[in-house]
C-alpha cells in the first residue's frame, strides 16, 4: 500500500470510527478516579457564600476538552451557592472564561456582581499571579465590563488571596505551574487544577508532593464529575467516541508493529 | 440556522481541507485565524492592561509616575530604528531581571526543596516494607543521573543514567497515552460540533 | 552605556525583586508593587510592537507581491477585530464576542484537533518496538490508554489501578527528576541574568 493511501485509511478510519461512535448515543458510567472525588468533595464541603477564584488560564485550541472541565467545576459551585472571582491569564481564555462563566450562572440564576464576577485579563501571568497576593483590586481595578472593582458587591471584604478559598486554575498548558510556584511559595494559597489530558503527567509531581491539592484531568475527568454532580454532558457523551478513539489507536500500533517484525524477519531472511 | 453557526462550520470544514493537502482554501482560513488572534489580543491587552492600568490612572486620575512605565514602554518601540534600538534594551532588561528575581525563590523552594523533601519516604511504613517509596526514590535519583552530563555515564554512573532513561520511557509513554488521549477529546468535540449544531444530524 | 544601562537596570530589578520575598516592611511591598506594575505594563507594550512588526513585514511582503490574497486576508482579520470592539464593546452579546465565538474559536479548536489524525498516523508508522526502552515506552503508552477508558474499568478495577500506580510511581519519579534539574537549571540561569553574566537578552536587535 501507498504511503498516501496508508493514510487515507488511517485518517478515514478515524474519522469514521468517531462519527459513528457519537452516533450510537450510548453512555457510560464512570467511576470517579480518587482526584476527581477529593476535588469534587471540597467544592461540595465549602460553606455557602465561600469565596473561590477560578481563572481562565488557556487558549481557544483546547476548548473542545477545556469546556466540558469548566462548565462542570463552575456549576458545582454555582449549586453550591459558592462566590466566584473569575480571572484570564490568556487573552484567549477571556473571551472563553466570561462566556462559560455568564451562561452557568444563568443556569442558577446567579446574579453578575452579587454572585460572581468576571475581572478580565492581565498579561504577563507571573506578574499578575504574584500583584494579586498583595491587591486583587490594584491587578484589577475594573472588572472586564469596566465597572470599578469597589462598586462590586462580591469584591466587598476581598483584598488578597487569603479571603479567596481556593483558586481553580482551568487550563491546558503550564500556567498552573506558576500558580503553585509563586502563589503556593510566598502566599500559601491552595490551588486545584482542571486541566487537559495531555498536562496530567506534568503536574504529578507537585500533586504528590501537595503543592497541587487535585486535578481533574481530561475529558475522562470531566466525565467522572458530572457522574458526581449528577448532571451529564460534554463529558460523558464524549467517552464512547473516546473508547473507540483510543482503541483504533492501539490496534494501529498493534498492526504497526506486526508489520515492522515482519519487515524485520524478511530483511534478514 | 443562525448565521454564526454557518460561518463556524465553514470555517472548521475549511480547517480540515488541510487533512486531503495545503490548498488555497485551508490557507485563507489560516491567514483568517492569525489575523483574527492578533487582532483579538490587540484588543484584550489594550482594553484590560493599556487603558486599565495605564492610561486611566495617568490621564483620568492624574497619577503622574505612570509616566515612567508609559515612556519604558515607548522605548520599546525603538527597536525599528537601527540608531535607536539600544534604548529597547532597558525595558526588556527590567522585565528580564524581574522575572528572574522572582525566580529565584519560586525555583527553590517549590520546584527544589519541596520535591525534595516529598521524594524522602520512609522504606518501612506500619510494618510493610513501602514498594512506591523505593521506586520514587530510585527513579529520582537515576533520573538525576541521565542528565548530570558531567561527568561520563560509565561503570555504576552508567548503570545509574541507563535506569534512568527506563523511568523516563515510562514518563514518556504515560505522556504520549495522555497526549492521544487529550488530542481525540480535541477531535471529538469538533465532531460534537459538526454533528450536533451544524449539521444537526445530532439533538 | 548601551550595554551597561539594561544590565545595570536588570541588576536591580533582579535585587529588589528576590529580596522582597523576604520582607514583610512596606517599603518592601511597594517596590515589589511597583516593579510588577511597570513589569506587566511594558509587556503590553511589547504586543504593541508585536502587531507593528507583524503590520510592517506584511505590507512589504504585499508590495513585493508575495502571498497578498493570503495576506490581504490576514490584516483584514487584524482590522475587523478592533473595529467590531470600537462598534459594539466587548460583552457578551457584542459583535466582538460573536466573530470570537463563530470565528476564531472554532478555527483555532480545527486547526488543534487535526493533530489527532497525525497522532493516529504516527501511532502506526513511528511506534515500534525496536529496543528495551522503545519497548517500556510502548507499554507504558498502552497501559494509560487502556486503563482511562470506561469499558475498562467495566471490565475490571485493577486497569484504572494499574495506570494509576505508573502514572503516581515510576512516570512521576522521572518527572520529579527533570522537574528538580529544570528548577536548578532556572535557578543558575537567573543568578547569571542578574549578576549581568547571561547577556543573550540584550541582542537581536
Amino acid at each position: 500500500m501507498t504511503r498516501l493511501k496508508t493514510r487515507w485509511v488511517i485518517f478515514g478510519g478515524l474519522f469514521l470510527m468517531i462519527t459513528l461512535s457519537y452516533l450510537l448515543n450510548v453512555r457510560f458510567e464512570s467511576v470517579a478516579s480518587p482526584e476527581v472525588q477529593k476535588s469534587y468533595t471540597y467544592i461540595e464541603d465549602l460553606p455557602e457564600g465561600s469565596v473561590i477564584m477560578v481563572s481562565f488560564d488557556h487558549e481557544a485550541s483546547s476548548l473542545p476538552e477545556i469546556q466540558p472541565l469548566a462548565l462542570v467545576v463552575l456549576r458545582h459551585a454555582f449549586k453550591n451557592n459558592l462566590k466566584i472571582i473569575g480571572v484570564s491569564l490568556f487573552a484567549e481564555g477571556t473571551a472563553i472564561g466570561y462566556r462559560l462563566l455568564s451562561q452557568t450562572a444563568s443556569e442558577f440564576d446567579k446574579r453578575y456582581g452579587t454572585d460572581y464576577v468576571f475581572l478580565g485579563f492581565k498579561p504577563q501571568q507571573i506578574s499578575a499571579i504574584l500583584g494579586m497576593g498583595e491587591s486583587i483590586r490594584h491587578v484589577f481595578p475594573e472588572d472586564y465590563l469596566g465597572t470599578p472593582t469597589d462598586e462590586i458587591p462580591v469584591m466587598h471584604g476581598i483584598v488578597n488571596y487569603d479571603q479567596v478559598e481556593m483558586v481553580v486554575s482551568i487550563t491546558d498548558g503550564a500556567l498552573t505551574v506558576h500558580w503553585i510556584e509563586y502563589v503556593g511559595s510566598q502566599y500559601h494559597q491552595q490551588v486545584m487544577a482542571a486541566l487537559t489530558a495531555a498536562m496530567i503527567t506534568t503536574y504529578d509531581p507537585y500533586l504528590a508532593s501537595g503543592q497541587l491539592f487535585s486535578v481533574v484531568g481530561g475529558l475522562k475527568g470531566a466525565a467522572e464529575y458530572e457522574n458526581l454532580l449528577g448532571q451529564p454532558g460534554g463529558g460523558n457523551r464524549g467517552m464512547l467516541a473516546q473508547t473507540s478513539a483510543h482503541l483504533y489507536v492501539i490496534v494501529l500500533i498493534i498492526i504497526g508493529n506486526i508489520l515492522y517484525f515482519r519487515d524485520r524477519k524478511r530483511g534478514k531472511e | 440556522m443562525d448565521i454564526g453557526l454557518i460561518i463556524a462550520g465553514i470555517l472548521t470544514l475549511a480547517i480540515y481541507t488541510f487533512l486531503y493537502k495545503d490548498n488555497p482554501i485551508y490557507k485563507a482560513a489560516e491567514s483568517l485565524l492569525i489575523g483574527l488572534s492578533i487582532g483579538y489580543a490587540l484588543v484584550i491587552y489594550w482594553q484590560t492592561t493599556l487603558v486599565d492600568r495605564l492610561f486611566a490612572p495617568l490621564f483620568w486620575h492624574g497619577e503622574l509616575a505612570m509616566i515612567i512605565p508609559l515612556v519604558l514602554g515607548l522605548l520599546m518601540f525603538t527597536r525599528f530604528s537601527n540608531r535607536l534600538s539600544w534604548l529597547s534594551r532597558i525595558p526588556i532588561a527590567l522585565m528580564i531581571g524581574a522575572g528572574a528575581g522572582v525566580a529565584i525563590p519560586a525555583m527553590l523552594y517549590a520546584r527544589t526543596l519541596k520535591q525534595m523533601s516529598a521524594s524522602v519516604m520512609p522504606l518501612v511504613d506500619g510494618g510493610g516494607f513501602n514498594v512506591e517509596a523505593l521506586v520514587v526514590i530510585v527513579g529520582l535519583l537515576t533520573t538525576l543521573a541521565y542528565f548530570y552530563f558531567s561527568r561520563e555515564h560509565k561503570g555504576a554512573m552508567g548503570v545509574a543514567a541507563k535506569v534512568g532513561t527506563y523511568f523516563l520511557m515510562i514518563f514518556f509513554g504515560a505522556t504520549f497515552g495522555y497526549t492521544v488521549m487529550s488530542r481525540m477529546s480535541t477531535f471529538i468535540g469538533r465532531i460534537d460540533f459538526l454533528l450536533t449544531d451544524f449539521l444537526r444530524v445530532l439533538a | 552605556m548601551q550595554q551597561r544601562l539594561p544590565i545595570a537596570v536588570c541588576f536591580i530589578a533582579g535585587v529588589l525583586m528576590f529580596l522582597q520575598y523576604f520582607s514583610p516592611h512596606p517599603v518592601a511591598r511597594a517596590v515589589f508593587v511597583t516593579i510588577n506594575d511597570y513589569w506587566q505594563i511594558i509587556f503590553a507594550f511589547t504586543l504593541l510592537v508585536g502587531i507593528a512588526a507583524f503590520v510592517k513585514t506584511n505590507l512589504k511582503q504585499i508590495s513585493r507581491g508575495k502571498d497578498t490574497p493570503y495576506r490581504l486576508i490576514g490584516l483584514a482579520g487584524l482590522v475587523l477585530m478592533p473595529v467590531l470592539a470600537l462598534i459594539g464593546g466587548i460583552k457578551i452579546d457584542s459583535p466582538f464576542q460573536w466573530a470570537f465565538e463563530n470565528m476564531l474559536a472554532p478555527m483555532q479548536a480545527t486547526v488543534f484537533s487535526l493533530l489527532a489524525f497525525f497522532v493516529a498516523s504516527a501511532s502506526f508508522r513511528g511506534f515500534r518496538a525496536r529496543n528495551a526502552q522503545a519497548v517500556i515506552l510502548l507499554a507504558a503508552a498502552l497501559v494509560v490508554l487502556i486503563g482511562r477508558v470506561p469499558i475498562t474499568e467495566m471490565i475490571s478495577e485493577t486497569f484504572p489501578k494499574i495506570t494509576f500506580w505508573v502514572q503516581n510511581y515510576p512516570s512521576m519519579a522521572a518527572r520529579r527528576g527533570i522537574l528538580i534539574g529544570i528548577g536548578l537549571g532556572s535557578m543558575t540561569t537567573a543568578l547569571r541574568v542578574i549578576l549581568g553574566i547571561e547577556r543573550t537578552y540584550l541582542r537581536g536587535e
